[in-house]
């Protein structure tokens, strides 16, 4: 090994923690039990960069063990050199803070584990040192071994970090939770626990991993098909019981989480499967929620004086609604995509983007503003929810849009190996020759336009039925840019990526909420590892994959080309 | 007489440049016509005025009883004509049945509907458009059926070229067009291309128009040959008359610097 191979990964990591240090994150996360009594998140959050910058330094050098001791010796040093220096220029009378907030007396203090500032600084070093040889030695070691280890450390993290789900959630269960977690962190015991038994679990699925394939290998078609069947009914059993069981927050959640895959799943025909990029998918979502609005709120222009009580009496239900609105969606989808269809790729990106802005500056106008209430918004959409079923209530809607998802979800899958998938993946490949094999590439373009104003629309529906009022400054830019985000963090193309990418997206940072100020920190630096660890997304598409990789083959010789040759 | 594609006074200009200039142009069925010329001829702008890429500036195109000029490329494949690409260009992403079950696409009607609902006209289609793509495959012997699920981009060049013919045949066309077919094979490639093309006549009654520098692909498998410069027909006959036409020899002499660049 050689000393200098360690040095970049020593400072990177003592560099970041400095850093997490000095914006505050260390201590105010210290606030957080990880294990009650023992770590909380700051150290944790300081171990965790350690350990990720010697294992992956260790990684790469041929005496692992050796390198991973120096790189968490030098991370450890740097930090302990930091805080003693800090910690002299507050004794020697420095304004430290005028220029550094967050370097108060606690965070040192927890820099130097309630020690002295000497013994403090010892013990960084001693801490990181440990942390470094702990990865040098967990990638020396055999592979199943290893992956129990880190399965079984991540998944004690995570229970951890999502106490406050889970307690409510096994609360929900009826099961007593009190060896589990104490003062919003894991007991001793419990982690003692649930380290063993991620341990145990991993080493024996991965154990069993071969027989299982086998098995697999060997089942008859009948077998498997009954198998799959089985275990998308428990999904959908699991899915129906969800909301009861981590109550009303959680189930808001995933009320959203649940309008992100609907609109991803929209948004995913336009883009993943028919190659068209639209950066203006806000429209159809707007468009569905102004007619949403229009329909059923009593302060649309539609509802006469006489008909007034009609109205507040929530006749104009959302059932009747539903059809026309998609029936509009469609139709508006149509109408603007025929003139802009003939664009190609970036061309056709940068006109969508202006859909979406169109729609709300007309939303504001003089000319619509008395018609869609302009900056006011509409309310009260629907006017009275039927009681049985109320919409306003996170875990009522909640299956609404489930049972939207799943059909939009059945819908892409039937679509996308049928001969209509056929076309678009060859006019997404390539659309001259899409052409010349008889396929009309302006239809499907449209088609595919259609479709993902229809589903779009519905979760504009959805989300005015939810949220009870819409302001046109919901339907900013912002939405099409996450709903193009949630399609490509889970991998374009893929309907599974879509859910996950939603639920990453969409339900990570709410569930980072507890994180105050430092949330959308976590949220980008997550998002950012993604990108950087899974390029094609959480969960990608086959064929979407391989296209992303052609590169230079056989397309790339068309890429000089004017016309069809 | 009316043939099955006939061009009258066809013309193109792209700016300056006179790509295509009042040619008049036919073929029948089970005729093969080998169309020759220099580089930047107009042969493959021939084509894709034919195939409706380009429309015309000026002429007539029939077609089966059908008037081409104005009809988009899809309509076009669907009465009948079906074309490859000079640059091969086929769909690499997709498994090499994938490409040609994309070439049933015109003689198939499932949409949205049958789709969802799987409908038994549904699975019927999609067995006959499986059926059918594997017996454009077979057309080619062992070259290509061994391969039905590999990507086409893995493929070798000249079974790409190969492909790129199934996938056209997959359209059940009447007339097709291959725009330099030869190109970048071997000579026992050409020989069995040359074998290829008369077989794909024969049996399946195609009329044929193919563009091809190799002179002994032309000379081996053309019933007449025509010949281009600068946009203009500058000879039509059997090969050994266009061969030996002074304007062709002069033609080919004049751009032979180019030619080899190519
Ligand atoms: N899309 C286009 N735009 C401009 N010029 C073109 C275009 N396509 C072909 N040309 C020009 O038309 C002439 C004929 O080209 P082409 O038909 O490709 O010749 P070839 O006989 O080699 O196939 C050339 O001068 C070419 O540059
Ligand atoms: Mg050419």
């Amino acid at each position: 090994m050689n000393l200098r191979s360690a040095l970049k990964p020593g400072f990177v990591g003592g560099i970041v923690v400095v850093y997490l240090s000095a914006i505050g994150m260390v201590e105010r996360f210290q606030d957080r039990n990880v294990i009650t009594g023992l770590v909380g998140l700051g150290v944790v959050l300081m171990l965790v960069a350690f350990a990720i910058t010697s294992y992956t330094a260790a990684r790469k050098s041929d005496s692992s063990l050796l390198t991973g001791v120096a790189v968490g010796f030098i991370s450890g040093a740097f930090v302990a050199i930091v805080t003693m220096g800090f910690e002299g220029l507050i004794n020697a009378g420095l304004d430290v803070r005028g220029m550094f907030v967050s370097i108060t007396p606690g965070l040192l203090e927890t820099l130097e584990f309630g020690l002295n500032p000497v013994v403090g600084a010892f013990m960084m070093v001693v801490a990181s040192t440990a942390v470094g040889a702990v990865s040098g030695v967990l990638v020396g070691l055999e592979y199943h071994l290893r992956s129990a280890v880190v399965f079984a450390i991540g998944i004690t993290l995570l229970m951890s970090l999502g106490e406050p789900i889970l307690r409510v959630t096994l609360g929900n269960l009826q099961i007593p939770t009190g060896w589990l977690y104490e003062l919003g962190g894991l007991t001793i015991a419990g982690t003692i626990i649930v380290l063993a038994l991620a341990f145990g679990l991993r080493w024996w699925w991965m154990s069993r991993a071969d027989t299982r394939r086998e098995a697999a290998a060997q089942m008859p078609e009948a077998t498997r098909r009954t198998w799959g069947r089985a275990s998308l009914m428990a999904a959908i059993v699991a899915l129906v019981a969800l909301p009861w069981i981590v109550g009303p927050f959680v189930s808001d959640v995933l009320g959203t989480v649940g309008l992100y895959v609907l609109l991803g799943l929209g948004l995913n025909i336009v883009v993943g499967y028919a190659g068209l990029l639209d950066l203006g998918y806000v429209a159809f979502f707007a468009v569905g929620a102004y007619a949403a609005a229009i329909f059923t709120s009593p302060a649309s222009f539609l509802v006469t004086e006489e008909g007034q009580q009609f109205a507040e009496a929530g006749f104009t239900n959302l059932w009747v609604a539903l059809p026309f609105v998609v029936i509009i969606a469609v139709v508006i989808g149509a109408a603007i995509g025929a003139p802009v269809l003939r664009l190609r790729g970036d061309y056709l990106a940068i006109v969508t983007l202006g859909f979406g802005e169109i729609i709300r500056t007309l939303v504001l106008s003089d000319w619509l503003s008395p018609y869609l209430g302009g900056a006011q918004g509409l309310t009260r959409v629907p006017a009275a929810p039927p009681s049985s079923f109320d919409l306003r209530n996170p875990q009522h809607i909640y299956y609404l849009i489930l049972a939207f998802s799943l059909i939009a979800a059945y819908i892409s899958y039937r679509l996308v190996d049928s001969r209509v998938g056929r076309a678009w993946a060859a006019m997404r490949e390539d659309e001259d020759v899409a052409e010349a094999m008889g396929i009309s590439v302006v239809r499907y373009k449209l088609l595919a336009f259609a479709m993902g104003a229809g589903v779009g629309s519905l979760g504009g529906v959805f989300f005015a039925a939810k949220i009870g009022s819409i302001f046109p400054n919901s339907f900013g830019l912002q939405v099409s840019i996450n709903v193009l985000a949630v399609i490509i963090l889970g991998g374009i193309g893929s309907i599974p990526g879509v859910i996950v990418g939603a639920a990453a997206l969409v339900g990570l940072p709410e569930l980072l909420r507890e994180f105050g100020e430092f949330r959308l920190l976590i949220y980008g630096a997550i998002l950012i590892a993604i990108m950087i660890f899974r390029p094609e997304g959480l969960l990608p598409n086959k064929r979407r994959q391989r296209e992303l990789h052609e590169g230079q083959d056989l397309a790339a010789v068309d890429l000089t080309k004017e016309g069809p040759s | 007489m009316s043939h099955l594609l006939e061009l009258e006074g066809v013309s193109k200009r792209f700016g300056g440049v006179q790509a295509v200039d009042s040619v008049d142009f036919f073929a029948d069925p089970g005729e093969i016509v080998g169309v020759i010329g220099p580089n930047g001829a107009g042969k493959t702008t021939l084509f894709n005025i034919v195939t409706g890429f380009y429309s015309p500036d000026a002429g007539k195109i029939n077609f089966d009883g059908h008037n081409l000029v104005g009809l988009k490329p899809n309509q076009i494949t669907r009465v009948g004509i079906s074309r490859t690409f000079q640059s091969v260009r086929l769909f690499a992403a997709m498994t090499v049945l994938e490409n040609a079950m994309v070439g049933q696409h015109t003689r198939t009607k499932a949409g949205i509907y049958g789709a969802l609902f799987n409908t038994r006209r549904t699975v019927n289609e999609e067995q006959k458009v499986h059926t059918s793509a594997i017996e454009s495959l077979s057309f080619f012997g062992e070259r290509l059926t061994p391969r039905i699920n590999s990507l086409a981009s893995e493929l070798a060049y000249a079974d790409r070229r190969r492909l790129e013919i199934a996938r056209a045949m997959a359209t059940e066309p009447q007339l097709l067009l291959l725009d330099e077919p030869a190109a970048g094979m071997n000579p026992a490639e050409k020989e069995g291309l040359i074998e290829l093309i008369g077989r794909l006549r024969d049996e399946k009654g195609y009329a044929i128009v193919l563009i091809e520098h190799d002179m002994p692909v032309i000379k081996g498998v053309s019933d007449r040959v025509v010949a281009l410069d600068y946009g203009k027909k500058i000879a039509e006959g059997s090969y050994d008359e266009v061969a030996a036409d002074p304007q062709v020899i002069a033609a080919y002499l004049g751009k032979a610097g180019s030619e080899e660049q190519q």
